[in-house]
């Protein structure tokens, strides 16, 4: 029940950080925008998982289920926000959204 | 007797306090009649402490009681102490006992006015004050009270504030009496850096032991304050300003109690003084310049209660005279005798004005004889009693004075033909205000207000408010001012002869106790100066008469001494321009010079400089969600980087 090295768990993890990174920074669609931070909390909890069982510790785990908590309540207020945006009639874009521009 | 003390100091106080927090709840006239009663058990309260110190062996009469540690720094502990002892009993007496009478007297004189409350709750904190000042057990306690009374000069001097004139003279006052407290206090810093302490009998047991320089300076800061007080050379110019106020205040404040607190500060300091005997002169001379000084200007004054004033302060410069001297007792006699006829003289006054509406200008009165005779004697009882001519109070007190000073040397000799100058001077404005005011006929202006049977009542030189309501009461006053007036006129014919020096001298033994006195005058000296000063006083009255009364003599014309005269020798100017102006042209300057270009300028700029600073970085919040996410994102990375590196 050894499975692979905890490296190869890093490497995946890794991978879909920066593809999350990445969606965030380059996509313009909140929707993505907000998939994609999904995707880099995913990569975050998989590191956190491959730690745990590397240490064999459960430690990472729960912390795990706590960044989960977190997430669906971010994506509660994300979605509520993209909602209250599309009944304004404003177009789904966030480079559109810079009324903070100092 | 400690128990009767405090009663003395602490229902005036409460009567003050009952007043300002009654507001509207308590009648105008209830809140007269709540101060009047406060400062007539305050006179019940003396006199028992009075009789009971009575009691005690002459050298035994000094009870020190404090309530509880008011101020404690370091090794320093001020308790919250009193002092009995026969001179602060005596002036107990005086300030309850004139201050009963003037403040019944202020029932029937404000009856009218806007705020009657506040002035009662003024009198009463004005009374607890000066009570304090002189109960006081310590030299903080002492000076606690010296600032009080001077807020409350200050207060009732100001009382009608929309008139310009009142409030300037107020804050005339105020700055003046500053600068003597300023003085008394660096005294006392000086005390206590040389004897630890402030109690009386601590100090005065160091007096000796001072040095030369600690002693010279210790004196000169309490005369310092004293003169401020008292209105004497070269701090007077705000007594006569201070007339502003309502007449019982100049009576009782101005006259009567207040401005003497300098004598009473000098007798009760008197072992500071002896151990710096050369201030103790100059403070014989300051006097003896101010009372002829003050009663050369008081000849030419055309208001009747600024001659009045003046002739305030060059009785108080008799008593600076005779304090100056060593001779405690007889300084605090004439402060006794001028309480009486001198509040007597103002609250005759006062009833002139009253009846006349306001007016104060002498040149409008004339011929008051007959339509107020009660006020005619008072006023005759006034003048007589100040220009010392005997029976009356001022006579016995006057001439103790002059004699102590002929018993002095060379010194005492200048001051003696000084005093001398004086009780002609005396004589002569006296009368002269007094024969313009009630002989001859009654002038147009009085007719107008007199003569139809009821007159028109108002604040004086308040015409703009004034109440054109006729009042019903016949005569020449309301019951309480004349009443009052009544009592006065008979303590300033019957007061000075507690004491007739050297027959019988119950003040001075009563006093001895706390300041020995310096100076005897024999009988001889008694009898040369009481003639002299007598005949000296009946000549003045005797060319008044001719001037004015008879108007055989024509008023003699000097255009330039008539001119220094009216300008008070150019007191006034001269602090204008060495003082007032240097410091606006000094405030003016250090505004353009410093102000404008380093504070403002530097401020000015500092904010330029953090606008610019905002507006740089505000650049940098573009306001695009990517663009902050790449800022994190790469921030992260060069986190990571370095501390990779690091390690």
């Amino acid at each position: 029940m050894r499975g692979p090295d905890v490296v190869w768990y890093l490497a995946v993890a890794a991978f879909l950080f920066c593809t999350g990174a990445l969606g965030v920074l380059m996509r313009r669609s909140p929707l993505i925008v907000l998939l994609s931070l999904e995707i880099m909390l995913n990569g975050a909890n998989l590191a956190l998982i491959a730690f745990s069982r590397h240490y064999a510790q459960g430690d990472g785990q729960i912390f795990a289920l706590t960044v989960m908590a977190v997430a669906a309540s971010e994506v509660v207020v994300g979605l509520g926000l993209i909602v209250a945006i599309a009944r304004k009639h404003l177009d789904l874009d966030v480079d559109k959204l810079s009324t903070l521009r100092g | 007797m400690i128990a009767a003390a405090w009663t003395c100091l602490l229902v005036p106080l409460g009567a003050a306090l009952a007043i300002t927090l009654a507001g509207n709840r308590i009648t105008r006239r209830g809140a007269g009649y709540l101060a009047t009663g406060s400062v007539a058990v305050s006179f019940v309260a003396a006199v028992v402490t009075f009789a009971l110190l009575l009691g005690d062996s002459p050298g035994d009469r000094s009870h020190p009681s404090t309530l509880w540690s008011w101020l404690t720094a370091g090794q320093l502990d001020f308790g919250l102490r009193i002092l009995v002892d026969p001179l602060s009993v005596f002036m107990m007496l005086v300030v309850s006992g004139v201050g009963m009478l003037i403040v019944a007297y202020s029932i029937g004189y404000m009856d009218g006015d806007d705020e009657e409350r506040r002035y009662f709750a003024y009198m009463a904190l004005f009374v607890f004050s000066m009570l304090l000042l002189v109960q006081g057990g310590n030299l903080l306690m002492l000076l606690v009270g010296w600032g009080l009374v001077g807020l409350s000069s200050y207060l009732l001097i100001g009382f009608w504030h929309d008139r310009p004139s009142a409030v300037a003279a107020a804050k005339k006052a105020f700055v003046m009496n500053a600068i003597g407290d300023a003085t008394m206090a660096l005294a006392l810093f000086l005390l206590i850096q040389r004897t630890g302490s402030l109690n009386f009998e601590i100090v005065f047991a160091n007096a000796d032991s001072l040095g030369v320089w600690a002693a010279n300076l210790v004196a000169l800061g309490l005369l310092g304050g004293a003169i401020a007080k008292s209105a004497q050379l070269p701090l007077q110019t705000w007594l006569p300003d201070a007339m502003e106020g309502p007449t019982p205040v100049s009576a009782l404040i101005h006259a009567a109690t207040m401005v003497t607190a300098g004598v009473y500060l000098i007798v009760r300091t008197s072992p500071l003084f002896e151990a710096a005997p050369k201030v103790l002169e100059l403070a014989g001379g300051l006097g003896a310049i101010t009372l002829v000084m003050a009663g050369l200007i008081a000849l030419v004054q055309t208001d009747i209660k600024r001659v009045i004033a003046y002739s305030t302060m060059s009785q108080i410069g008799y008593m600076f005279l005779a304090v100056g001297l060593g001779a405690y007792a007889d300084g605090m006699f004439h402060l006794m005798t001028h309480a009486f006829f001198k509040a007597l003289l103002f609250m005759a006054a006062g009833l002139v004005i009253h009846a006349l509406a306001g007016e104060q200008d002498i040149r409008k009165m004339g011929g008051l004889r007959r339509l107020m005779p009660f006020t005619f004697v008072a006023f005759i009882v006034g003048t007589l009693s100040l220009t010392g001519i005997p029976p009356f109070s001022g006579f016995f007190s006057k001439d103790s004075i002059l004699a102590a000073a002929l018993s002095q040397g060379w010194y005492g000799q200048l001051l003696w033909a000084a005093g001398m100058t004086g009780a002609f001077l005396t004589g002569l404005y006296s009368a002269r205000l007094f024969f313009i005011v009630f002989w001859g006929e009654p002038s147009a202006f009085v007719r107008e207000h007199l003569m139809i049977g009821s007159h028109a009542s108002g604040r004086e030189g308040h015409t703009s408010h004034e109440r054109h309501e006729t009042h019903v009461h016949s005569g020449e006053g309301p019951p309480s001012m004349t009443w009052t007036v009544g009592i006065l006129t008979v303590l300033a014919t019957i007061g000075g002869w507690i004491q007739f020096a050297d027959l019988w001298t119950p003040i001075s033994s009563w006093l001895d106790p706390v300041a020995e006195p310096l100076v005897e005058a024999t009988g001889t000296q008694e009898l040369v100066s009481s003639l002299l000063a007598v005949g000296l006083g009946l000549v003045g009255i005797w060319i008044a008469w001719l001037i004015y009364a008879e108007r055989q003599v024509r008023v003699p014309r000097f255009a330039q001494v008539q001119r220094l005269l009216e300008h008070k020798f150019y007191f006034d100017e001269l602090y204008d321009l060495l003082f007032y102006r240097p410091s606006v042209l000094l405030a003016t300057g250090l505004y353009r010079l410093v102000e404008q270009p380093l504070v403002l300028g530097s401020i000015r700029e500092l904010v330029r400089a953090f606008r610019e600073a905002g507006q740089g970085t505000g650049r940098l919040q573009t306001g695009l969600v990517r663009n902050y996410a790449l800022s994190i994102a790469a921030s992260l990375a060069i986190v990571t980087v370095v501390f990779v590196a690091v390690r």
